[in-house]
């Protein structure tokens, strides 16, 4: 048991509920971006490889992961003036109630890996598991486009999690790489986000099954 | 033994005093002076001073709800170790005996109000009737937790002498979500700010208030007593968690135990100062919040342990 290492994963855990029971976009970027924060300094906790460059790589991943890309979405909520309502399909009650139920099958599914990080920490499987299932959740029970960005962003710092669970020399490099393509991902959201706001006046989903050829 | 019972005296005696450092704080925080400290034994005497008015329309279930109600919140504090000393009674299954001996104690609140026909108090009952099922949720998740650590069912296993310090050490940082979610329990059940407000005048926003407006003299001093009672008990496991030390003197444990005490009531007092009231149906996502916390650091504990 390492406890610093599985104290900052339960506030991961933690912001993984968090986020299911808010119904405010701000709060949700919020929410988002202490979780980014706090996924990007694991591996400075567990510490196995704390080169330079290894620091310099975290600190950069911190900056782009818990400041730049929630300042972007930020931005892009403010320039379109969207509604600050995430509109759910599953409700709030019963998305805090799934999140649960989702910790405790990422608990269950993880005993079946035979990942090399039991050793490191207990929590780091099942967080990233649940960060991937939680992600995948946002995607599918709001409607609101942003709300979806950010379930991207979430199952991110799953990929990013497992990342630190498998590999220990390449992690960096590989994902510097993802890091880039997300980023690159959510300035093309926040382009297409404008374009549906000018289309529909909202950024429901929901409307663009209207679209007709 | 005797010691035992003379602390369980005390801790019926000191409950009302500590009720008022809540006052103090709210009064504080508002820049006003606020009652004196010993507000609440001068309402109790002159309560207990008058003399009882019922309604010809109530039956005698009416004239039992007070009584049941301080009968159970005074015996519940016969199973509380006070200050991590040994409690007067203790058995192995003792915890579920306490939680419905509450709930007796509530179910005949509820019942009283509804033998004054009164809409209002229906009303108020239902809502008393309600948020404590999902308290009672988190508490057994919080039992569960417990139980997992311990291996066993007494309150006195859990909050007895150094107990509470073998809680932390054993299960970690969710501890932490367990006092948060039991704080939560304590302002839920004891019906304080976020879910009601015992100030109130407002009968149509009432919950607790609303189901003992009937009442008058001794009855009523029942009730505010046994409601003191209840906040004691609740407080001072609050208080055990925060503090979980055991010193070996007697003298300073009671000393630390009443310093967390005040601890525990000053953080009620200045949670009634700076949250406002929750809107009726924000209560249960807030209680929800506590049961997701119990839940959350009862899977993260077992996962641990493994």
């Amino acid at each position: 048991m390492n406890i610093p290492v599985d104290m900052t994963l339960s506030l991961v855990l933690l912001s993984v509920l968090f986020s299911f029971g808010s119904s405010r976009l701000p709060g949700l970027i919020k929410v988002l971006a202490f979780q980014g924060v706090v996924v990007s300094i694991v591996p400075l906790i567990i510490g196995h490889d704390m080169t330079g460059g290894g620091i310099l790589f975290t600190l950069a991943t911190l900056t782009i992961r818990g400041i730049v890309i929630p300042l972007c979405i930020h931005f892009a909520i403010k320039k379109v003036a969207i509604r600050r309502e995430v509109e759910p399909i599953v409700g709030y009650h019963a998305s805090v109630l799934a999140g649960l139920g989702l910790i405790v099958a990422a608990m269950a599914v993880s005993h079946r890996f035979n990942a090399p990080s039991i050793g490191t920490s207990v929590l780091l499987l099942p967080t990233s598991i649940s960060l991937l299932g939680a992600g995948m959740f946002l995607l599918i029970a709001r409607r609101n486009a942003i709300a979806m960005v950010l379930g991207y962003i979430m199952m991110e710092n799953g990929i990013y999690l497992v990342g630190t669970t498998f590999s220990v020399r390449a992690l960096h490099i590989v994902e510097f790489g993802i890091l880039l393509d997300v980023l690159a991902g959510v300035m093309i959201m926040a382009v297409i986000l404008q374009n549906i706001k000018q289309t529909f006046d909202d950024v429901d989903t929901a409307l663009l099954r209207t679209l007709k050829e | 033994m005797i010691k035992s019972i003379l602390f369980w005296v005390l801790a019926i005696l000191v409950a009302p005093f500590f009720s008022a450092v809540i006052l103090k704080v709210k009064a504080f925080f508002g820049g006003k002076k606020g009652p004196p400290l010993l507000i609440n034994y001068y309402t109790l005497v002159k309560l207990f001073k008058k003399g009882s008015v019922y309604s010809t329309s109530t039956t005698f279930i009416f004239k039992l709800g007070p009584v049941v109600s301080l009968g159970a919140a005074v015996t519940v504090l016969l199973f509380l170790p006070f200050g991590g000393h040994p409690p007067v009674f203790s058995f192995s299954g003792d915890l579920l005996f306490i939680l419905y001996l509450l709930g007796l104690g509530r179910f005949f609140t509820i019942a009283a109000a509804m033998d004054t026909a009164s809409p209002f108090e229906g009303m108020g009952a239902a809502r008393e009737a309600y948020f404590p099922i999902i308290c009672e949720a988190t508490m057994f998740m919080i039992l569960i937790l417990f139980y997992i650590l311990t291996g066993e069912l007494r309150l006195a296993a859990y909050f007895s002498g150094g107990q509470p310090f073998g809680l932390w050490q054993a299960a970690g940082s969710p501890m932490l979500f367990v006092v948060i979610a039991f704080f939560v329990i304590l302002l839920a059940e004891n019906s304080r700010v976020p879910v009601d407000d015992p100030a109130t005048h407002l009968e149509l926003t009432m919950i607790h208030e609303v189901m003992v407006l009937d009442h008058s003299g001794p009855d009523l001093g029942f009730i505010e007593l046994g409601s003191f009672c209840k906040l004691f008990f609740y407080s001072s496991i609050v208080a055990r968690l925060i503090m979980p030390f055991e010193s070996g003197y007697l003298a300073l444990n009671i000393c630390l135990f009443v310093t967390s005490l005040l601890v525990v009531y000053m953080a009620v007092g200045v949670m009634e100062s700076v949250v406002a009231r929750y809107r009726m149906d924000r209560v249960p996502k807030f209680l929800l919040t506590s049961f997701a916390l119990a839940f959350f650091a009862t899977v993260i504990t077992l996962e641990f342990l493994r």
